[in-house]
């Protein structure tokens, strides 16, 4: 029986591997007779790949307030935000402590300090972590690769650091368009498959040290560091000791400059 | 309800930057598709008793999104015969996402929001959800309530008038200003 003629939604499905096991062996017996074919496909997966990064940096835009408390169980939203805006101002008044407290909060989201930093680490952390297939842009395999690409993107030489030894084996990284700047980010698992990421970014000039600090944002433990030249965030959902201990093993590791690194 | 089960607060929160993201392809901008993203997740918590625990939360939130937004585009429809709404009538109308808030650098990625932002608002958005979200067609088709056949023809089309772009346009450097 020779097979259907093939359709543009055979190579569509083909291309985003929604298409039948059958159906896939005429395809790639059509795609190993026909250069056309091949070039069609191709192009496709291009478009893809081309989609992803026009689409991608757009995750990582700083999500507004309001959202955040919209993720909220209604219960525990701050109770004038409901009834915001149309009785924003009147709520501000009366409630002036919550109030007062928000805008400090909603001040810090946006002048990009440290606090805004781990928060961006763990919601980041939480996005990719979570990720079952595509958690990271080069895998592991491919570390040579990974960290040139990454030190060549961020504008300064990272490597990924070595935590088998406290059981942790990487899994890859991946660029994160940061809030102001790009971000690397290493992905760790362990033998539970529990995942941890380590982000790197360098740090504007003129900002101060911040020494190692421990944040819980939205249930993801948050360890981070910022020294004259980069910012540093390790976070996962791990106890703190246990965070405490790859932290500082991550520290050591990165402290020790690599020869003719600059800086 | 206090006896209603909580959607899974951490999960919630890493889905905001795919809605957020979705919303904007849907809206074509960026404070109406805050208002989209915020409506969706009001709903999912009014409705949290039919989200099945352990099923995937992103597509569940994305049917709802999409729900949301044909309401609304629907009373903006109505809302036009009276007060005459400019062009958006069918929601396609080219996007107002300023390069700058697109966050990109290459003209080439520049290039292809453009002309995402140029498709039918019902093929961006089987484009996203295939291409960018990588979702199964299947999956697809629930959010949408369509049928699959329609999720392939749309994407079909969608993927093949980006193709012309693109081939018609070989590259035009120079004339677009980066505001960074």
């Amino acid at each position: 029986m020779s097979p259907l003629p093939l359709t543009d939604a055979d190579l569509n499905a083909y291309v985003d591997g929604a298409l039948a096991p059958a159906r896939v062996f005429d395809v790639e017996q059509a795609l190993a007779k026909d250069p056309a074919i091949a070039i069609r496909v191709n192009e496709m997966r291009q478009q893809n790949a081309l989609l992803r990064e026009a689409f991608d940096p757009w995750l990582a835009d700083p999500i507004p307030a309001v959202l955040v408390d919209a993720a909220r169980a209604p219960q525990a939203r701050l109770p004038w935000r409901r009834f915001a805006p149309y009785f924003a101002i009147a709520a501000t008044l009366m409630l002036g402590v919550a109030s007062g407290w928000y805008l400090r909060d909603a001040t810090l989201e946006r002048s990009g300090t440290p606090t805004t930093f781990a928060r961006q680490a763990a919601l980041t952390h939480v996005l990719y972590a979570g990720d079952v297939n595509r958690p990271v842009e080069i895998w592991a395999a491919e570390e040579k690769r990974l960290v040139t690409w990454l030190s060549r993107r961020l504008g300064f030489a990272v490597h990924a650091p070595d935590l088998n030894s406290a059981g942790f084996a990487l899994v890859g990284g991946r660029l994160v368009a940061g809030n102001e700047r790009p971000t690397a980010l290493f992905m760790y698992e362990n033998a539970d498959k529990q995942r941890l990421s380590l982000q790197v970014r360098k740090q504007p000039p003129g900002t101060s040290d911040v020494a190692f600090r421990y944040a819980i944002e939205d249930g993801v433990g948050v360890y981070y560091w910022i020294d004259e030249v980069c910012a540093y965030a390790l976070s996962g959902q791990l106890d703190r000791t246990q965070m405490l201990s790859i932290g500082r093993l991550v520290y050591a590791q990165l402290a020790t400059p690599e020869p003719g690194q600059s800086k | 309800m206090s006896t209603d089960p909580p959607l899974p607060h951490p999960e919630l929160l890493a889905a905001i930057p795919r809605l957020r993201r979705y919303a904007r392809v849907l809206t074509g901008e960026t404070t109406r598709a805050d208002d989209l993203v915020q409506e969706t997740l009001a709903r999912a918590w009014e409705k949290r008793r039919l989200w099945a625990a352990g099923t995937d939360l992103r597509a569940w939130l994305f049917t709802i999104m999409h729900n949301v937004f044909v309401n609304q585009r629907a009373l903006a429809r109505r809302d036009a015969q009276n007060v005459s709404l400019d062009g958006d009538e069918d929601g396609n109308a080219a996007w107002q996402i300023p390069v700058r808030a697109m966050q990109q650098t290459r003209v080439e990625l520049i290039e292809v929001l453009r002309e995402v932002g140029r498709l039918p608002v019902d093929q961006r958005a089987v484009l996203m959800l295939a291409a960018v979200e990588e979702m199964r067609y299947e999956e697809i088709a629930t959010v949408l309530s369509i049928p699959i056949g329609t999720v392939m023809s749309r994407l079909s089309r969608a993927r093949e008038k980006l193709r012309r772009v693109a081939q018609a346009t070989p590259a035009e450097p120079s004339t677009l200003k980066i505001v960074k």
